[in-house]
């Protein structure tokens, strides 16, 4: 896996999602982009779904402290200590898994290690597992804190940008018309869907 | 059933009810010492001198330039550094096996300027062979101090003070900065003790470690030391006043007070330093210098404590700093600044301090995961885990 990728670390996990933490603040992967996780058995791969920047400590709320500063800028370097005591969250939904090089869209059999490292997946990665659509049949099947319809729109533009013009106008007619086969029973989500996804 | 607010609410009103009627006797006392301030600005060095030839059972201030100065805020360096430790423990508990304790530190270096940036540390020491229990006797002595409660509270002082030297000795570049503890730097209760503890805590702890700071003052490098004291509530400066207004020429309370009838003294009773100077200081302002004469500070040598009092806004606070800082005016002005800026920064308080007693604290939470930790500990490497039953029954509670 490249270091470079890097974006967190897990630190809550289940069979369906994971939680990571951001080694530096606000430095959070995009609504909707393909991240993996994994170990000698095998990589998780999943969906950003929702992300959060709060206090470290549950009962600290941050306050407002900006009345007398020039920029934001200027508030984080009059209090150097707010870096380290806020912290960038981001959840993350388990779409697939890869087993002995092969690439399941489907829930993997054990959950991702806490304290696992996630990576942002490398184009060439995304392409491969945007090749196949199953896994928008796990994020149309779940009740995640974001609306459904917003986060697959956001993943299928996350994926579409990784390919050339004429090859993101393709993807993104065949991935529309597999949402028609998928949300045949829920006309105004696939239109929604569909409106977000227009170039 | 825990505390019963009822029944307490009855008792909180007749508390209540003798403040207020207190209240215009004390202000009247409080204009009484203002005046004697007043009064004593000019007559200085005739203070200072009944103070020394006097023989005073109250903790009275010993003065240095004034009595009624104020001197405002110097201005900030561009760069500068603030350091702060604070600690918290899990003392022994006899009621469990084995007998240990705990000593957490929190540590703070924040870093302001061109290159912003912080160090939030917890650093947590378990205390438990024999030899760590107890501070032995020097010389032919064969009663040792076993340290716990009191004792080991003042051993977390000197952990304390042992970590900010630390953090001062690892600031990478010369830049100015103070060094922060929280509360006073008089162990006055160390007075108690037998000389041995006094030694090896104060000596060759506490002191010791003032004194590593103190040495990093080299090569244009400055790194004060100070501590701060939220809304204290000490009265040496109201003593000195007291002693300002008795008319013996040169005062023994022991032979003189017993017999007093005209109790001039009282005319300040009950007001404490911190009213005076919320009266007299305007805000970022700092009091003049006074020295602590405490009984324990006499083993204090060059960290002889002096303080001072700072008006923040609405809060004063007292500052306390050794000798070799109060006498040094570049770093006096540094410990008055940037104790100042911290507590704006600060809501009110200093971030540093602050920081570090939230990196420090140990909550009751904490503390009851740390005994089942070395509960499950014990179980697993199949020793004996015993417990009072005293013990089991706050823990196990029932019907």
């Amino acid at each position: 896996m490249s270091e470079t990728q890097r974006v967190g670390e897990v630190i809550e996990s289940s069979t369906t999602d994971f939680i990571a933490q951001c080694y530096e603040l606000y430095e959070l992967p995009p609504l909707g982009s393909l991240v993996k996780t994994g170990d000698s058995d095998g990589e998780l791969y999943g969906i950003v779904y929702n992300a959060t920047t709060s206090g470290v400590e549950p009962g600290r709320r941050p306050i407002a402290r900006g009345k007398d500063e020039a920029s934001e800028t200027a508030i984080y370097q009059s209090n150097p200590q707010l870096l380290k005591l806020l912290r960038s969250e981001f959840e993350v939904a388990v779409v697939g898994h890869r087993r002995e090089g092969k690439l399941c869209q489907y829930l993997p059999p054990k959950p991702a290690r806490i304290h696992g490292f996630v990576y942002q997946c490398l184009p060439e990665e995304v392409r491969e597992f945007s090749q196949s659509f199953d896994f928008l049949t796990i994020l149309i099947d779940r009740q995640l804190s974001v609306p459904t319809g917003e986060l697959i729109a956001a993943s299928l533009r996350q994926m579409g940008k990784v390919r050339s013009d004429d090859d993101r106008g393709h993807f993104l007619v065949t991935a529309g018309k597999e949402l028609a086969i998928l949300l045949s029973h829920d006309f105004n989500q696939l239109k929604a869907i569909l409106e977000r996804i227009k170039r | 059933m825990s505390l019963d607010l009822g029944k307490v609410a009855s008792q909180v009103e007749r508390m209540i009810a003798t403040l207020k009627v207190g209240r215009q006797e004390r202000q009247q006392h409080l204009q009484n010492a203002l005046d004697t301030l007043s009064k004593q600005a000019d007559q200085v060095s005739a203070l200072a001198t009944k103070i020394e030839l006097s023989k005073v059972t109250w903790l009275v201030a010993g003065l240095t330039d004034g009595v009624g100065g104020h001197y405002p805020p110097p201005p900030i360096p561009d760069e500068f550094a603030v350091l702060a430790t604070d600690g918290s423990h899990v003392d022994v508990d006899r009621h469990r096996s084995p007998r240990c304790y705990l000593i957490n530190i929190g540590a703070v270096t924040l870093r302001y300027g061109s290159s912003p940036g912080a160090t939030l540390d917890s650093l947590p020491y378990l205390y438990s062979g024999d030899e760590e229990m107890v501070i032995p006797p020097s010389g032919d002595g064969i009663q040792e101090q076993i340290i716990e409660g009191t004792l080991l509270g003042i051993k977390r002082d000197v952990a304390e003070c042992g970590q900010l030297a630390r953090l001062a000795s690892g600031l990478p570049e010369a830049i100015p900065a103070v060094a922060l503890l929280d509360g006073t730097l008089v162990h006055w209760n160390l007075v108690k003790y037998p000389g041995f503890v006094i030694e090896a805590l104060l000596d060759k702890g506490f002191l010791s470690y003032l004194s590593q700071i103190k040495r990093l003052n080299n090569n244009g490098r400055q790194v004060a030391v100070a501590s701060y004291i939220s809304f204290p509530g000490s009265t040496e400066v109201v003593n000195t006043l007291r002693l300002a207004l008795c008319p013996h020429r040169v005062l023994d309370t022991d032979r003189n007070c017993r017999d007093c009838t005209t109790r001039e003294c009282e005319a300040v009773v009950g007001v404490r330093d911190r009213d005076i100077f919320l009266r007299l200081l305007e805000p970022g302002e700092r009091s003049d210098l006074f020295i602590s004469r405490s009984e324990i500070i006499k083993r204090y040598g060059e960290h002889q404590v002096y303080f001072f009092y700072l008006k923040i806004d609405d809060e004063v606070a007292r500052v306390e700093v050794p000798r070799w800082v109060a006498m040094d005016e570049a770093q006096l002005n540094l410990v008055h600044s940037l104790v100042l800026d911290q507590c704006r920064r600060g809501q009110g308080y200093p971030v540093a301090l602050s920081e570090a007693h939230e990196q420090a604290v140990v909550t009751g939470a904490d503390r009851e995961n740390f005994w089942q930790l070395v509960e499950s500990w014990l179980i697993e490497e199949h020793l004996p885990s015993t417990s009072s039953a005293k013990s089991r029954s706050k823990r196990t509670r029932w019907l």
